[in-house]
């Protein structure tokens, strides 16, 4: 199949009313979710997931890419009215956000947000139509050496970069990897870890391990202390974002898309390093840096840019390598996975019009969430309004029948209901989910590259280093390592000596 | 960031259980092949190397806390859980465990009915009456979703059947 002619039959999948209903519908969910405070993104997905299931391939992928684009805005809603992001990246939007809702500016904190996201969304876009075909023809003379170094690299830097401590982040992925042990070998066929039972003989269901490691937390720690979920919600003001604020905004908003692309195509950063790195890079580039931190426009325009740039970036990885490059886009490979399609560089060979039906409908994507976004803004104070109490019980009930209707097994709610207690003494004892659950996705892949590189070379571990690919995999995965340990350390001394001059000035006697 | 003393507890759990995985969970629950040509291909490799990283982590993560200057009471995660709290975390679990088993018996749409309204009263909700009809409407909505719609068969229960 052509270029035009995967173009054409993408364009013709993406067509049909349905395709448009359900983006629009996946990103007003999204854009729902991510306002609700305690939701997020990641739940939104994961909860949609199960329902994609009797839909079409292309309904059901563009349903939960307009859910993940819809929820990354959505957050930045809490994050300005009420302080409390709907997402980690939304936490750069509230520094300048919420002091502009302060002093009755959130109309136009608000305004500046959808505006910078939608911009910044379309040129992530963009950036993963450009990119991710050519990335993917690329990788095609990948074998099981490249790819086995290529899922380490990734696995380290989604280790690093997720939590505060790396080897807590190995940790959680050798978790992750030995539960994806479980089942039959696939090569032998012999039993591993099932311990006599049929259900485990195909290993743990992905979906159940996701909602519960995602979702069931979140209602163990509401149940636990049902108080922290109160919340003020600011008003909307009546100033409106005004075109010179705009304009001198737009550097800003262009910069932080571009550090969104860079970061997002990069496996394991996400959202959040992207917003506050294009936010501080505002901040130092911008005549008004003094403002930065007490109401300014363009801080929430740079954050908000940095946060929607990785969102059509991470799709690059994905798409080209098969690799997920966060938490929602694993949970996006499911979908996939659910319709027999495997992302990767076969998926452009052998479902191209899938594909360029995705980059159709991700480029309408951007345009719906300009109007969705528009009316949730307005419509947040009675988003806003839905009580926790009745939130988590109803997430709950949502995540028993949509991990049931997976296979039809209650051996499914099991295992959510075991992983949301390993996911609530994980998030208690500070161990990062998010490798556990790339590296339980991508443990079949990595044992398979794995084992079928020394088959290939008769059990010779200098495969691993045969050519100039995996050479580089393992210096960048050397440098990642270096870089995140010394940011570990720094971060970490920051933070004693901040805690130790706090409780020195505590303790100096009054004047 | 946990105290020293919770970390070292951390450290020494994840080497207690690679240990385990490496000394009796493998040898017992992986069946090996009598031939394997190469040692790559056995079964038990792979969860091997994971055992010994893990081991290695959970070594280092004792060692770090065990040498690392301590984190100042100030920044340090208080693990400690308070009464109600406990209370609170308790019937959550024998709710959900109760839930889970009369999934079968009791039915889907039942159990969840049960477990919605059984968790408002637990937190103590103002919105009694909302949460009842919600907790009635949500899963008999869903109930009629999955079996119209997706076509899937949602356990009935042996009490009440819906149509």
């Amino acid at each position: 199949m052509t270029f035009m002619e995967a173009l054409a039959a993408g364009f013709t999948l993406v067509a049909q009313w349905e395709s448009i209903a359900f983006l629009a519908l996946g990103v007003t969910i999204g854009v729902i979710a991510g306002a609700i405070p305690g939701m997020s993104a990641t739940m939104a997905v994961a909860l949609t997931l199960p329902f994609t299931f009797a839909l079409q391939p292309i309904f059901g992928i563009l349903l939960l890419l307009g859910v993940y684009k819809g929820g990354i805005f959505g957050g930045s809603i809490p994050a300005i009215l009420i302080k409390t992001p709907g997402t980690p990246a939304s936490s750069a939007t509230a520094l300048d956000g919420y002091p502009m809702a302060e002093q009755g500016r959130a109309g136009e904190a608000l305004s500046m947000s959808l505006y910078a996201s939608c911009i910044a969304d379309f040129i992530s876009n963009i950036a993963l139509i450009l990119f991710a075909a050519w990335l993917a023809s690329f990788a095609l003379n990948f074998g099981p050496p490249e790819m086995f170094t290529l899922i380490v690299f990734s696995l380290t830097i989604i280790a690093g970069v997720s939590g505060d401590s790396l080897v807590k982040g190995i940790i959680a992925a050798t978790l992750g990897l030995l539960l994806a042990t479980i089942g039959l070998d696939f090569i032998g066929g012999t039993e591993r870890f099932t311990f006599g039972s049929v259900d485990m003989r195909g290993g743990l269901n992905f979906v159940a391990v996701l909602i519960g490691l995602f979702a069931l937390p979140e209602i163990i720690a509401y149940i636990r202390n049902p108080e922290a979920k109160k919340h003020r919600v600011r008003g909307m003001g009546y100033s409106r974002l005004k075109w010179p604020d705009f304009r001198r905004s737009l550097k800003s908003i262009f910069r932080g898309s571009a550090i969104g692309v860079f970061l997002g195509a990069i496996p394991g950063i996400g959202a959040a390093p992207s917003a506050f790195l294009s936010y501080s890079e505002a901040r130092r580039a911008s005549p008004q840096r003094e403002n930065f931190g007490k109401g300014e426009v363009e801080g929430v325009a740079a954050a908000e840019a940095g946060n929607n740039g990785v969102a059509g970036a991470t799709l690059i990885p994905l798409l080209s390598l098969g690799i997920p490059g966060d938490v929602i886009t694993a949970i996006i490979i499911g979908a996939f996975m659910v319709h027999n399609l495997t992302p990767g560089p076969l998926l452009f060979v052998n479902n191209a019009d899938i594909v360029y039906a995705l980059f159709i409908g991700l480029i309408a994507s951007s345009f719906l969430l300009l109007i969705v976004g528009a009316v949730a803004i307005r419509a947040f104070r009675y988003i806003a309004d839905i009580p926790s109490d009745l939130l988590f019980p109803g997430v709950l009930v949502l995540c028993i029948f949509g991990v049931y209707a997976i296979n039809n097994s209650i051996f499914d709610v099991a295992v959510m209901l075991v992983m949301g207690v390993v996911g609530y003494i994980m998030l208690l004892l500070r161990f990062p989910a998010a490798p556990f659950l790339i590296a339980f996705i991508l443990g079949p892949m990595l044992e398979n590259s794995f084992r079928q590189a020394l088959l290939m070379s008769r059990g010779n571990l200098e495969i691993f280093v045969r050519g100039p690919i995996t050479i580089l995999f393992w210096c960048l995965t050397i440098l990642s390592v270096v870089m995140i340990i010394r940011a570990t350390m720094r971060a970490a001394r920051l933070k004693r000596e901040a805690a130790r001059s706090a409780s020195r000035v505590a303790a100096e006697p009054k004047a | 960031m946990l105290s020293r003393r919770d970390e070292i507890l951390v450290g020494l759990g994840v080497t207690l259980l690679a240990a385990l995985t490496l000394w009796w969970l493998i040898p017992a629950y992986v069946v090996i092949p009598r031939r394997v040509p190469i040692k790559a291909l056995s079964p038990a490799f792979w969860p091997m190397v994971i055992g010994w990283v893990m081991l290695i982590c959970g070594l280092a993560v004792v060692i770090r806390a065990a040498m690392a200057p301590p984190p100042p009471d100030a920044i340090a995660d208080d693990l400690r859980v308070s009464r109600p709290e406990a209370m609170r975390m308790g019937a959550l679990a024998v709710l959900l465990i109760a839930g889970f088993y009369s999934l079968r018996t009791v039915g889907m749409v039942w159990t969840s009915m049960v477990l919605f309204v059984a968790l408002v009263f637990l937190t103590g909700s103002k919105h009694r009456v909302l949460g009842v009809v919600a907790a009635i409407l949500l899963p008999l909505a869903l109930y009629f979703f999955f079996t119209k719609v997706a076509g899937v068969a949602i356990p009935q229960g042996r009490i009440v059947r819906l149509p």
